[in-house]
């Protein structure tokens, strides 16, 4: 037919054909499996060294010297903020994040007793395992890279 | 039911407040901002942008190193 040669919607041509439809695709994927892997071996790094020793001080202050730096830097492309937050929208997001502080500093004030534990008497045995503790460290480093981009 | 367990669930309370606000916020037409948009919308002036990785790196050095 006329038509046998005419590629469908499902059809991959720059794949068959030996040249890339879109160049740029497979080396940001490569790049993003690369950046992925580093910040996983990181992670699991930094989750196995032991709480108030100077290693784990170094494990943290080298992804915020590195953001620092890209942020300065090399600043990625910004996803635009809003000119403008609608106040009542706002409030109840204000509201929630009060409620948080609230809470928290009347455990810290109780010097967190057993019977008003702060958040982090809450949140430290949850990341006690090492791979727990790698998962909130990989997390904690890919909330500091979406915040350099905004 | 124990003072204790009020308090966890005064936390829960809270952060599941925070899930429902982000998840409204992403409806169509919704005056609410995402927690993105209101942080980005911080961010905007300089220092704002420098508080608030500082506040990032802080809860790092607090959970991680400390």
């Amino acid at each position: 037919m006329a038509t046998d040669d005419v590629t469908g919607r499902g059809d991959r041509l720059g794949r068959r054909s030996g040249f890339p439809l879109w160049p740029g695709r497979r080396g940001r994927r490569l790049r993003t499996a690369v950046i992925g892997a580093v910040l996983a071996g990181y992670a699991w790094a930094a989750g196995a060294a032991t709480p108030l020793t100077t290693t784990a001080l170094v494990f943290v202050l080298i992804p915020g010297v590195v953001l620092a730096v890209i942020a300065y830097a090399w600043p990625p492309e910004r996803i635009p903020a809003p000119n403008r937050l609608d106040i009542t929208g706002m409030f109840w997001w204000v509201i929630a994040v009060a409620a948080l502080f609230e809470w928290e500093a009347s455990a810290y004030k109780d010097n967190s007793l057993p019977w008003h534990p702060s958040l982090t008497d809450l949140i430290n045995p949850l990341i006690g395992p090492h791979i727990l503790r790698s998962v909130a460290i990989l997390l904690w480093i890919m909330v500091g890279w979406a915040l350099v981009r905004r | 039911m124990s003072t204790r367990a009020i308090t966890i669930a005064g936390f829960a309370i809270v952060i599941v407040a925070f899930f429902v606000l982000e998840f409204l916020a992403r409806r169509p037409g919704s005056r609410i901002p995402t927690l993105g948009q209101w942080l980005g919308y911080l961010m905007r002036p300089r220092i704002g942008r420098v508080l608030i990785l500082l506040g990032w790196w802080w809860l790092g050095w607090h959970y991680f190193a400390r």
